[in-house]
C-alpha cells in the first residue's frame, strides 16, 4: 500500500468537507459520521505522538505548573493567599530557586523540542517522505475548517469537516506556544540578569520595565489560554472527560479521530492493513458495502 | 497561745507575705515606673473620648512596654508636665526633651535634639535653606508619624538560626557584669542597633503612610506613589514576603553611614539618589557589588499609567487585548461545540 503524500492528498481532494462519503481503497465508502458506531479503547487505538513528543508535553506540562504556581504567587504577592503558597514552596529564596529550574528544565525541553521537529522535518524530506498536511503548519485550509465547524456547531451543517491530524484548534495553540515561550524565555532571561543587561540594553529603564510587563502578562496570557482553552478541549468536553490518554501513550482514540482527524485516519487505514480491517467490519455490521 | 503572741505570728507572716508580693512586683513591674504609675495604667480598659471626639487609649502594656528602647526611661522623663497623681490631661511628648538617662561617653543627658537638627536639613524638614516655611508646610512629618514605641530586635550571633538574645551570649557577659538586668538591657541595646529596627516590610508601609497618599502626593508634586511603585518591583515583592535581605527606602534614600533622619532631596547634589551619585547605590558590596554603575537607571518607581510611562502602558494594554482577543474567540468556539454536543439537534437558520 502506498503511503505517498500525493495519495493522501489525492484522498482530502475527492473527500470535501460537505461530501457525506469518503472511498479508500481496499476499505469502500466511509461515511462521515461513522466514528459514532466505533469502538475505541480510552489508552488509545491509533499512534499520534512519538515518544519524544510524549516526554516533551510531560515535561514542558510539569514545569509549566510550577511555574505558573510560583509566578503567580510572586506577581500578586499582595493577595492574601500569596504568603500561604510561598510558605508551601519554602518561602520566597526556595521559590526563586524552583522557579529557575522549572524555567531551566522548559528551556531544555523547548529546544529538545525544536531538534525533534527540525531533525525529524530534514529526515522526512531526504526519505521523500514529508507531507505539509501532517504538520502544524497553518495553511489556508486550516482557515475554511474553522469555518465548517463554527457552521456546524450552529447547526447548519450536517457533519464536521474533514481535518489532518492537526486541526486549525491545534495549530492555533501550537503558534501561541511558539509565541509565548519566545516571550517568556527571552524576557525571563533579561530578569534573571539583571546586571549584564544593564550594560546590553540600550535603554536599560525602558527595556528592563518591557521585560517586567512582558514576563508576567505574557504568563498571565498562557494560564488563562492554557485553562480556559487548553484544558476545556482535552478534558472538559464529552467524550474527552476527564481526560485524553494521548499525553501519555502517544495514541489517540478511533473514535476522536474520526470525528476530528479524518483525513489522518484514512492516512492510518492506509498505513495499517488490521485498521483496515476494523473498518470494513464495521461498516457490514452498519450495512454499507465495503470493497 | 496567748493574744500577744498570735499577734506577734500574724504579723510575721504578714509582712513575710508582703516582702514575697512586693519581690514579684518588683520582677514584673515596669523597671522605671518610680512615680508608680502603672497603678492606674495597667488597667486595658483605661481610656476616654477626647475634645475632638476621638478614642484615646491610656493603658501600657507592661510587658511589651518592657522590651521597648525606652524601658528605662521613667515617665516623668517625657511627661514632664505631670507632677502630681491624679494628674490632668497630660500635654503631648516633647522627643527633644533631655530625659535622666545619662549617656554614657559624654556622660550628658540624653535626648533626641540632634535628630532635630538632622530633620531641619533633610527633605523632610518643614523649613527650606533660608529658614522659610516650605509650601505645605504642614504636611511633613513629625517623630511620632514615623515612629512608635520601637521594641528591640536583638541578634543571635552564635548559631545564626534565630533571632533573639543569645544565651551563650549572655554566659561571657556574666564574667563580668553581675546584674542580669543591666546584661539584657545592654544587649538588647546593642544588638538591636546593629541591624534595622524594623524590615524592609514596615519601613516601606511606614513611608507609604505619606508617600502612597493621593492627596499628598499630588499636592508636592511627586512624580510617583513610592511605596506602591517599589512593590511592584522584585525587591518590593520579597519585602512582602517579609524577606529581610532586599533593600527598602531607607537602603537607597539615606547616604551609607548617616542617619536615616539626613535624608536629601534627589535633586541635591549631596543625596544618594541624585543623577550623579545613584549609581553607587546599587553596586555596594552588600547588594550588586559587580553591577555597572548603569544598573542604577532601571526604574524602581514605575507605575505604568499613561501619564509617567505611555509607552509601557500602551504595551500592557496591547497584552490585554491580545489575551481578550485571544481567549475570547477561542471561548466562543468551545462554548459552540458544547452547545452541539449538548443539543445536537439545535440550528441557527437552515441546515444544508
Amino acid at each position: 500500500m502506498s503511503t505517498s503524500s500525493e495519495n493522501i492528498a489525492a484522498s482530502s481532494k475527492e473527500a470535501g468537507a460537505d461530501e457525506y462519503y469518503t472511498y479508500v481503497e481496499g476499505v469502500g465508502n466511509i461515511p462521515r459520521d461513522i466514528y459514532k458506531y466505533v469502538k475505541s479503547d480510552p489508552l488509545g487505538d491509533l499512534p499520534r505522538y512519538s515518544y519524544h513528543i510524549v516526554i516533551q508535553h510531560f515535561l514542558t506540562f510539569i514545569t509549566f505548573l510550577i511555574l505558573a504556581a510560583t509566578g503567580l504567587t510572586l506577581h500578586f504577592a499582595s493577595l492574601w493567599w500569596a504568603p500561604l503558597v510561598m510558605k508551601l514552596f519554602g518561602g520566597p529564596d526556595t521559590a526563586r530557586l524552583i522557579h529557575r529550574i522549572a524555567a531551566a528544565l522548559m528551556v531544555i525541553a523547548s529546544v529538545y523540542h525544536l531538534i525533534t521537529i527540525i531533525g525529524g522535518t530534514l529526515h522526512k524530506i531526504m526519505t521523500k517522505k514529508f507531507n505539509i498536511n501532517r504538520t502544524q503548519i497553518p495553511l489556508i485550509k486550516d482557515a475554511h475548517d474553522m469555518v465548517h465547524d463554527i457552521k456546524y456547531f450552529l447547526g447548519k451543517e450536517e457533519q464536521r469537516p474533514k481535518m489532518y491530524k492537526f486541526m486549525y484548534k491545534q495549530k492555533l495553540h501550537y503558534v501561541a506556544i511558539l509565541w509565548g515561550t519566545f516571550v517568556l524565555v527571552s524576557a525571563g532571561t533579561s530578569l534573571l540578569f539583571p546586571e549584564t543587561m544593564a550594560t546590553i540594553w540600550p535603554n536599560p529603564r525602558f527595556g528592563q520595565d518591557l521585560a517586567r510587563l512582558m514576563h508576567a502578562d505574557e504568563a498571565i496570557m498562557a494560564i488563562t489560554v492554557i485553562v480556559f482553552w487548553h484544558w476545556s478541549n482535552v478534558h472538559l468536553v464529552p467524550g474527552r472527560f476527564p481526560l485524553q490518554w494521548s499525553f501519555l501513550t502517544g495514541r489517540i482514540t478511533r473514535e476522536h479521530q474520526i470525528e476530528e482527524h479524518f483525513l489522518e485516519y484514512v492516512y492510518n487505514l492506509k498505513e495499517f492493513p488490521e485498521e483496515r480491517e476494523y473498518m470494513k467490519k464495521i461498516l457490514r455490521e452498519n450495512g454499507y458495502d465495503t470493497n | 497561745m496567748n493574744l500577744t503572741r498570735a499577734k506577734k505570728i500574724c504579723f510575721i507572716f504578714s509582712l513575710s507575705f508582703l516582702i514575697l508580693i512586693s519581690d514579684s512586683v518588683q520582677k514584673t513591674s515596669f523597671a522605671a515606673d518610680i512615680g508608680n504609675c502603672l497603678l492606674c495604667h495597667k488597667y486595658p480598659g483605661l481610656s476616654r473620648v477626647d475634645e475632638e471626639g476621638r478614642m484615646r487609649l491610656f493603658f501600657i502594656n507592661e510587658s511589651i512596654y518592657n522590651n521597648g528602647v525606652h524601658a528605662k526611661v521613667k515617665c516623668e522623663g517625657c511627661h514632664t508636665d505631670i507632677t502630681e497623681i491624679p494628674h490632668k490631661a497630660a500635654k503631648k511628648v516633647d522627643c527633644l526633651v533631655e530625659c535622666h538617662i545619662i549617656e554614657p561617653t559624654t556622660e550628658t543627658k540624653f535626648s533626641h535634639k540632634d535628630v532635630a537638627t538632622f530633620i531641619k536639613t533633610s527633605v523632610h524638614g518643614k523649613v527650606d535653606k533660608i529658614g522659610n516655611d516650605k509650601k505645605f508646610s504642614e504636611d511633613y512629618p513629625s517623630c511620632k508619624d514615623c515612629h512608635d514605641e520601637p521594641l528591640y530586635r536583638p541578634l543571635s550571633f552564635f548559631k545564626k538560626v534565630r533571632p533573639g538574645i543569645s544565651e551563650a551570649s549572655l554566659g561571657r557577659c556574666r564574667v563580668c557584669h553581675k546584674k542580669d538586668d543591666f546584661i539584657y538591657q545592654f544587649y538588647n541595646h546593642v544588638t538591636t542597633r546593629l541591624h534595622k529596627s524594623r524590615n524592609p516590610l514596615n519601613i516601606a508601609e511606614m513611608c507609604g503612610r505619606c508617600h502612597d497618599d493621593s492627596s499628598l502626593v499630588t499636592r508636592h508634586g511627586l512624580s510617583t506613589k513610592a511605596v506602591f511603585s517599589y512593590g511592584e518591583t522584585f525587591h518590593g515583592k520579597a519585602a512582602t514576603f517579609l524577606d529581610e535581605r532586599v533593600p527598602d527606602c531607607l537602603d537607597c534614600h539615606v547616604n551609607k553611614g548617616e542617619s536615616v533622619h539626613q535624608m536629601l532631596s534627589h535633586k541635591d547634589p549631596l543625596s544618594s539618589i541624585h543623577e550623579t551619585n545613584k549609581g553607587k547605590v546599587c553596586a555596594t558590596i552588600d547588594c550588586h557589588p559587580s553591577a555597572s554603575p548603569k544598573l542604577a537607571n532601571y526604574g524602581v518607581h514605575s507605575e505604568f499609567n499613561l501619564t509617567q510611562s505611555p509607552a509601557q502602558y500602551f504595551f500592557t494594554f496591547f497584552f490585554i487585548v491580545l489575551t481578550g482577543g485571544t481567549l475570547l474567540p477561542l471561548m466562543g468556539i468551545i462554548f459552540l461545540d458544547l452547545v452541539r454536543r449538548f443539543f445536537p439537534h439545535a440550528t441557527i437558520g437552515r441546515r444544508k
